[in-house]
């Protein structure tokens, strides 16, 4: 099994050079490659996170650990080592970027410009992607965030689009580079906060586990902790959609095409979460423990500006993206709870919200493909055209607005439920306030574009593409799974919170 | 069979929901029969599940039936799917599965020819498997679910001619006006939660019977639960979403919007009694409060109402209220009767309503008019209906409200029994004027007349049904009908097992006053609406002003629409522009500005000559040199 996490951050790397060896007048053999990878991947993944169940124990599993570089400076015994391992937070993570890339694979199907370099850099991304959710070493942890973050800059300013709003222009280019500048600089604090973790664990290794037991030890200094957690926190908060950091996001979704949202909502924004969790709680109790109310207060800022925000956006891509920013609140709150039913609910809210997203780009780009604006104000009644395409909107902002049965609300009740039981009674309250003022946007949404009286200017508009269906009904099902059946991410995840230091 | 199998009862009509959903647009008649004979067995279920009830009830002490499975567990935190049965459950499922029941078979032909036939009972199948679940749930986060589930379906139903932009909106208002008071359910669930550790409704009574919660703390808390009952049943302040529901299929408002979902709300409050009663007193008196205002505006409102759709939910509003007075007072057996003979001869009222609305296509109040004539069956169900809606013996809604009226005068201060009182002169006067305007009388409108008749034995069957069951209904109150029906000691002792037992008084007296009132209101409904309705019009002419605030809904819709586009929509304005403005434009474009000014600014040092540098060079070693010295001192 551990080949097998080593065959999901390497096969999406090495099939970039088949990519670029295949002949570029046949960009439908391209797209074929690509799906086989996406679904070669989607199938790996799903084997990742089926059979961590059977193989009993808690923590961590499949470990790989291959020596890079040790006993040279600064390091000592496994200084730096390749090293692999999931456990059952990282599971369900793995699970939810094999549903999306092949999900985003077929979405794109319609890239037509330079379509090699496309999947090249989506892939590259991707691989990143898997690379963070189960590197057990900081260096190789930094090094993959990295690779995820900066296809995104390529992706974007190439195949993007510019809008014009009116008073306002947001180019392509603007949104690739503030996206990419900004995650940027969220990367040098992690990069110090590293060193300085590497400096205190004193242990001349980057091992995740090591450092982890020394702190147990009470090899780290409270005191340390304190200082050091606010790096974490900021420098992954950036990538999470942390209020006031958040602007990078809606920005970057305006200017991203279809395929490349699904990933920067979908997973992306899961890898800032996942590192407070990772990097910044597992390792740093104490010091998340300190500044917990800060990030409890930060996160419930961005669930409701997030909300409030898109209730007066037209635009579809900011009305999604600033409901990306405040579902992304809500894992932020989840975390700070520092309770096992919060946490719990913060990783299940990284799983729903990245599913639900990534089917509500697959729906914004249906319709944008064909009609050229996202503007809803000058849509009308298009469930009479695209009656599939509604349905699955539907479905997205019903999970979205935390309808039972569906994803969104499993885990949104898990994070109010840890968020209350952590004394934070105003920020839940205000919680479920975001979540009733979610409803509102998206219904106005729907009655907006969806309902009504058919505009004639749209009647040619077709349903949405047979392979956007496909992505469509996978994502459904993934959210109907956790929804109805929220058993099996449960049980992963909980193996593995209830042993994290200072989760009570 | 029996209590342990109860879960059947929702499962199966959600098993034909998924079927129909899949499948339905493969089958013959787009799979109306797969609905109707779900929603039927749900209804046959429910026999075996009373008689098991009480075959193991000792006299009057009647064991509940349980069954639960786990859905989440992990720690000492799980949430279970559990069914519940005991008697308030039996009094709702029969409601809901009977009418529904009618209601489905009566849809077969009201919506033929619909575009979305198939959807519309594929639908029906979700909502009544939602319901059911509703009511059989025995912990309150299932409870919440099936509560948003219903609300969805209501959602789909009321948008159902979403092409209308006026059904796209009252469907949006509906969802969104509820979702305000679930927020508040949900905060109340989770408050009640953090104390006793559980979700089961029986625990939490316990609980809080055995002094587990701090007082303030569960009356914010069961305050909290009341936010969800008042905007699912529609009380004041939330009360603004039914009438716009009307919007729906008509089958749609006699089953959604009168019999079952609306008072999901009274349920659930009847259900949650015990805790409210811990509680301080002011939780149970701004139940009776919130109920009292909704009764005051919805029988105003009601009189000046021109939809009959729309009088007849204001009629509901009305009920509604008076079954949040009976729980504010204390009584959960007269909320319960309400509710039962409401299911019966509410969904009476609508029906009747559709089968003229499917005859003329019309349901303006001054388009219709002696309808008697073409459509017997239905003017006679429908005065039927009328009647017990008003009130007047012996009908079931007599009995019911007499119960009502019998708990506020030994509870409630004079001036809420006046209240009420006066309510009923106002209710039976606008219930007089439908049914005159409707049925009675010359039409209005010849044209439409002119072609209106009786529909087929699909719509008047459940109609005569629904009128039978709305004239013997009540009776069950009388403890020889309830005994007679199996009940040990009658329907108040049946409802409420522990606790206040309740023996059914008759009391001449309220009963006399009640009928008078209600029949007076009634005759002075005839005075005013005779003939030409010349009368009514004078009076209305010469209190326009008061005319027009009863028309206009005392302007509250306005109100809050006022609120949402001014202060709401001004607020998200305002964030977005902040959004825009200052934290990007300033703050993130700022920083990013102020790194290429400084660099522009810097670049000048680079001239490219060489004097200049070698000025700066000999500068900086003057400097340096300067202050070595300067240390060195």
């Amino acid at each position: 099994m551990e080949y097998v996490l080593l065959a999901l951050v390497l096969i999406p790397v090495l099939v970039c050079p088949l990519f670029m060896l295949l002949p570029s007048q046949y960009p439908q053999l391209t797209r074929y490659v690509a799906a086989l990878t996406g679904g070669v991947l989607f199938g790996l993944s799903l084997l990742v996170f089926v059979v961590y169940q059977f193989d009993g124990g808690a923590g961590l599993r499949y470990e790989l650990q291959w020596d890079w570089l040790e006993n040279v400076g600064f390091l000592g015994e496994n200084g730096i080592t390749f090293y692999l391992g999931v456990d059952g937070i990282g599971a369900p993570l793995v699970l939810l970027n094999g549903v999306v890339i092949l999900a985003a694979v077929f979405v794109s199907w319609n890239i037509t410009h330079r379509t090699k370099d496309f999947f090249v850099l989506l892939f590259l991304l991707v691989s990143g992607v898997y690379g963070v959710f189960v590197s057990q070493d900081l260096f190789f942890f930094f090094f993959w965030y990295e690779v995820a973050v900066l296809p995104m800059y390529l992706l974007i300013a190439v195949w993007g689009s510019s809008s014009h709003f009116g008073t306002f222009t947001r180019t392509k280019e603007y949104g690739a580079m503030k996206l990419t500048m900004m995650l940027v600089a969220g990367s040098v604090l992690i990069f110090i906060g590293i060193f300085a973790l590497f400096v205190e664990a004193g242990a001349g290794t980057f091992d995740m586990t090591e450092i982890r037991r020394v702190g147990e030890e009470g090899g780290i200094d409270e005191d340390f902790q304190k200082w050091c957690f606010p790096l974490f926190m900021v420098g992954f908060g950036v990538l999470a959609g942390m209020w006031p950091l958040h602007t990078w996001s809606p920005d970057g979704h305006v200017a991203a095409p279809t395929g490349v949202s699904m990933l920067h909502a979908g997973v992306l924004m899961k890898l800032g979460a996942f590192g407070i969790l990772r990097v910044g709680i597992m390792l740093l109790p104490e010091g998340a423990d300190f500044w917990a109310p800060v990030l409890m207060t930060l996160g419930v800022t961005g669930a409701l500006y997030g909300a409030v925000s898109a209730l007066t956006q037209t635009d579809l891509k900011y009305m999604v993206g600033y409901s990306s920013v405040s579902h992304m609140g809500y894992v932020l709150m989840g975390l700070a709870s520092m309770n096992e039913i919060g946490v719990n609910g913060a990783v299940l809210q990284m799983f729903a919200h990245g599913v639900m997203t990534a089917l509500m780009f697959t729906n914004v780009g249906a319709v944008y493909d064909q009609a050229h604006i996202r503007d809803m104000t000058q849509f009308g009644g298009l469930a009479k055209q695209m009656p599939r395409h509604s349905a699955f909107f539907t479905i997205a902002g019903l999970s979205s607005l935390g309808l039972p049965g569906l994803a969104g609300f499993v885990a949104e009740f898990h994070i109010f439920v840890g968020v209350f039981k952590a004394g934070y009674w105003w920020a839940g309250g205000l919680g479920i306030l975001a979540a009733a003022i979610t409803a509102t946007y998206i219904l106005r949404m729907l009655a907006r574009a969806y309902f009504g009286p058919a505009n004639e200017k749209w009647a040619d508009l077709k349903e949405m593409r047979i392979g956007e269906q496909f992505s469509a009904a996978l994502l459904i099902a993934m959210i109907l799974f956790m929804g109805l059946w929220p058993m099996p991410f449960i049980d992963r995840i909980s193996q593995t919170v209830e042993t994290i230091p200072g989760i009570n | 069979m029996g209590m342990e199998q109860a879960w059947l009862i929702p499962a199966i009509p959600a098993v034909a929901f998924v079927f129909l959903l899949f499948a339905g647009a493969y089958l013959p008649r787009r799979g109306d029969f797969v609905a109707i004979l779900a929603i039927g067995a749900a209804f046959l279920l429910l026999f075996p599940v009373l008689i098991d009830l009480l075959d193991k009830a000792e006299g009057t002490d009647y064991t509940a039936g349980v069954k639960s499975w786990e859905w989440v567990q992990f720690g000492d935190f799980e949430i279970n799917i559990g069914f519940y049965v005991d008697p308030i459950t039996i009094v709702m499922l029969a409601v809901v599965t009977l009418v529904a029941l009618l209601v489905q078979v009566y849809s077969v032909a009201y919506m033929h020819g619909e575009p979305r036939y198939g959807w519309y009972f594929t639908v029906m199948c979700l909502f009544a498997a939602s319901m059911l679940t509703l009511v059989l749930a025995d912990n309150l986060l299932l409870m919440y679910a099936a509560w948003e589930g219903v609300g969805f379906c209501s959602f789909l139903l009321i948008g159902f001619y979403w092409e209308k932009r006026s059904a796209a909106e009252a469907a949006k208002k509906a969802f969104i006006t509820t979702r305000i008071g679930d927020v508040g359910f949900l905060i109340g669930i989770i408050m009640l939660w953090e104390k006793a550790g559980t979700f089961n409704i029986q625990e939490i009574i316990a609980f809080a019977e055995g002094g587990g919660y701090d007082s303030t703390y569960l009356t914010a808390a069961v305050l909290f639960l009341f936010m969800g009952a008042v905007g699912k049943s529609g009380q004041f302040p939330l009360h603004v979403w039914l009438p716009d529901a009307m919007e729906g299929p008509t089958p749609v408002s006699a089953l959604i919007h009168a019999a079952t979902m609306v008072v999901a709300g009274v349920y659930m409050v009847a259900r949650m009694l015990p805790v409210f009663e811990v509680a301080d007193a002011i939780a149970l008196d701004l139940v009776m409060l919130a109920g009292l205002i909704t009764v005051v505006i919805s029988s105003l409102m009601g009189l000046a109402a021109t939809d009959i759709k729309r009088v007849i939910a204001y009629s509901t509003l009305n009920s509604l209220g008076l079954m949040f007075i009976a729980l504010g007072s204390g009584s959960v057996t007269a909320a319960m009767l309400y509710l039962f003979v409401h299911g019966f001869f509410k969904a009476l009222l609508f029906l009747g309503a559709g089968s003229v609305i499917h005859a003329t296509h019309k349901q303006e109040i001054d388009e219709l008019g002696g309808l008697a004539r073409k459509m017997p069956t239905t003017a006679i169900t429908f005065g039927i209906g009328t009647l017990a809606m008003i009130g007047i013996i012996p009908l079931s809604g007599f009995w019911a409200k007499d119960e009502v009226l019998i708990f506020a005068e030994e509870e409630q201060n004079l001036i809420v029994y006046l209240i009420i009182l006066a309510s009923l002169v106002i209710t039976g006067l606008y219930m007089a004027r439908l049914f005159i305007r409707m049925f009675l009388f010359e039409s209005r409108d010849p044209e439409s007349y002119s072609h209106a008749h009786e529909g087929g034995p699909l719509i008047t069957v459940p109609l005569m049904i629904l009128g039978v069951l709305a004239v013997i209904g009540g009776f069950v109150v009388l403890d020889e009908v309830g005994e007679a029906l199996g009940f040990a000691g009658g329907f108040g002792q049946f409802v409420l097992e522990a606790g206040h037992p309740h023996e059914y008084e008759f009391h001449a007296d309220t009963a006399i006053i009640s009928t008078v009132l209600a029949a007076g209101g009634a005759a002075l409904g005839w005075f005013l609406w005779q003939g030409r309705a010349e009368t009514a019009t004078r009076v209305r002419e010469t209190f326009a002003p008061i005319a027009a605030l009863f028309a206009n809904r005392f302007y509250i819709d306005e109100l809050y629409q006022f609120l949402i586009n001014r202060v709401v929509l001004t607020l998200s304005a305002i964030v977005s522009w902040f959004d825009r403005n200052v934290v990007n434009d300033t703050g993130v474009d700022g920083s990013a500005g102020l790194t290429y000014f400084t660099g522009f600014e810097l670049k000048f040092l680079q001239t490219g000559k060489i004097p200049n540098y070698a000025l700066a060079i000999s500068a900086g070693i003057i400097v340096l040199a300067l202050v070595m010295i300067a240390t060195q001192v």
